[in-house]
């Protein structure tokens, strides 16, 4: 990172994080999810460093919701056509009949995009189609995959709106619409959908640019939304990308990530949870916290740089192992001063331990330095 | 053996080496290094480099194309090595050579790069010195320009 970008970034926490301000518990956060990484590998030896962990656990505080509730959460299961690839298929029918078996049963279902691998109307029907296996409530919000075929035209003909809101048991929840306002990288160029698409699909790809965001309207739509709501009362908001600057080259962020916290500054209790990074992450800014979702699909390595202090990374995974690295999550929001043990609880198939238990269990042990990709370059960079 | 003789035998093997080198450098090829690396030279070397790095990137991010025109075929499940692996990122081929436990031998990169293609790809197997393995190895080593290497590192 350089030192420009390092300085700025370091002058925007100290604006966004004021000294004492943490995010109430809206969302409790097991002890096992919210350690600290620094402390993680900061200390001496990996036994001095480990015995932090209880520690950490007083940080547990449970929040106000008016009755506890569980909801699940699918996201990025990327399908492709099922003459193509049963392995995603396979995969998302696994999830969908975890979810349907949770007993007592979720009160909703959460899918936070990235049905589709293209965009393709086959694809997007196909999830519908084996999501229907779920009877509960479905929420969906879109994923950069769903979008850029056909702009957004078949995603919402099946699933509706892309940005909405509900209360439930005292908290209230938003679903807000994170990859539709990407900057036209298409038209002087006179790419096909397919060719658009397929520089949206590319992760590490230079042409579609830093396409994620929320958008002033959207902002202010999210401002009015909330300006009824008791500042002191829980908001979870649902968004594809995360709503931080974590790595921007994998737009692991939105854009206008500092302006979605102004709106959300005066909350105290808000939570976050997104797909997007295909892995485990924990972050807060301000009062907001953020909590990165498993795909069912495939798991990403942790960025070279931005990973949030605040993660505790998730376990290195067996390539050779489908369902390994992946899964989905089920997520509990408890009233009162009831400590619930498993609050977000990540469902990785085939993984008794999500999370990283000595040093070598942690992919960015092995210390790395990236270039970005040359053969999409349409210009000199 | 004396002293002496030990000397004259130095003696005379340093002479026959001695008339060796000398008669390269009088009669061997007019062109050995005999004059400084032009600009031009360098930018030679160097577009032959990134044009290898180019072919591994289009394959390592599963241009069709490009796979067609060297005659390889590396994926059968619409899956891409850039898939799991953007920019090159935790492919590590600074840890190399190292006991690769999905192989389940001490193996290189393109021993990884294979089980790769075979396995999470379900492609086909390309021979370890062809074309396709070689731009595959320049863009990963390119991307991957500045880690150091942890040779063996798990």
């Amino acid at each position: 990172m350089s030192d420009e970008l390092e300085r700025q970034r370091r002058e925007i926490h100290s604006v966004l994080q004021q000294p004492g301000v943490r995010p109430d518990d809206s969302v409790q956060i097991t002890r096992r999810t919210f350690v600290h990484r620094s402390l993680l590998f900061g200390a001496a030896t990996v036994g001095q460093t480990f015995a932090w962990w209880p520690l950490l656990n007083t940080i547990d505080i449970a929040h106000a919701a008016e009755a506890p509730f569980k909801f699940a959460w699918i996201s990025d299961t990327h399908l492709y056509e099922k003459s193509l690839n049963t392995r995603f298929v396979e995969k998302v029918v696994r999830a969908a009949k975890d979810v349907q078996a949770m007993d007592p049963p979720a009160d909703f279902l959460i899918f936070g995009g990235d049905l589709a691998q293209l965009g393709k109307i086959e694809e997007l029907e196909l999830g519908n189609e084996i999501l229907k296996e779920i009877k509960i409530p479905k929420h969906f919000i879109p994923g950069e995959h769903d979008w850029y075929l056909d702009m957004g035209k078949k995603w919402g003909e099946l699933f509706g709106k892309p940005t909405w809101t509900f209360d439930h048991k005292g908290v209230r929840f938003v679903g807000l619409d994170t990859v539709s306002r990407g900057p036209d990288y298409w038209t002087a160029k006179k790419m096909t959908p397919e060719e658009r698409m397929g520089h949206m699909a590319t992760l590490d790809g230079t042409v579609a640019g830093p396409w994620a965001g929320v958008g002033r309207d959207q902002l202010d739509w999210l401002q009015n939304k909330l300006a009824d709501w008791d500042k002191s009362k829980p908001i979870v908001i649902f968004t594809h990308n995360p709503l931080y600057e974590y790595y921007p080259p994998w737009n692991f962020w939105v854009r206008d990530w500092r302006d979605v916290h102004e709106v959300l500054k005066p909350y105290t209790k808000v939570t976050n949870i997104h797909g997007h990074v295909h892995q485990v992450l924990y972050n807060e800014i301000g009062t907001t916290r953020s909590i990165g979702m498993l795909a069912t699909s495939w798991p990403w390595p942790y960025a070279p740089e931005g990973v949030p202090k605040l993660t505790k990374p998730m376990i290195r995974v067996d390539p050779g192992d489908h369902f390994d690295g992946v899964g989905w999550e089920k997520i509990a929001v408890n009233p009162g001063n009831q400590v619930a043990k498993d609050d977000v609880e990540y469902v990785m198939w085939g993984r008794k331990e999500v999370f990283i238990q000595s040093e070598s269990d942690y992919g960015g042990n092995t210390p790395e330095i990236l270039r970005a990709r040359i053969a999409d370059n349409m210009y000199p960079y | 053996m004396t002293t002496k003789s030990t000397f004259l035998l130095i003696l005379r093997r340093s002479c026959v080496v001695g008339a060796i080198v000398g008669a390269a450098v009088l009669f061997g090829p007019a062109s050995a290094h005999k004059d400084p690396v032009t600009p031009e030279q360098l930018k030679a070397y160097q577009d032959a480099f990134m044009e290898e790095v180019r072919k591994g990137d289009l394959l390592f991010h599963g241009d069709g194309a490009t796979a067609k025109k060297m005659g390889v075929n590396l994926s059968n499940t619409g899956m891409a090595c850039a898939m799991c692996h953007p920019m090159a990122a935790d492919t590590h081929p600074h840890s190399f050579p190292k006991w690769q436990v999905q192989v389940d031998k001490f193996s290189t990169l393109r021993d990884m790069i294979n089980w790769c293609i075979e396995k999470p790809n379900e492609g086909e197997k390309i021979e370890s010195d062809s074309d396709a393995m070689k731009a595959l190895e320049a863009y990963i080593y390119w991307s991957n320009t500045g880690s150091v290497l942890v040779p063996g590192r798990y």
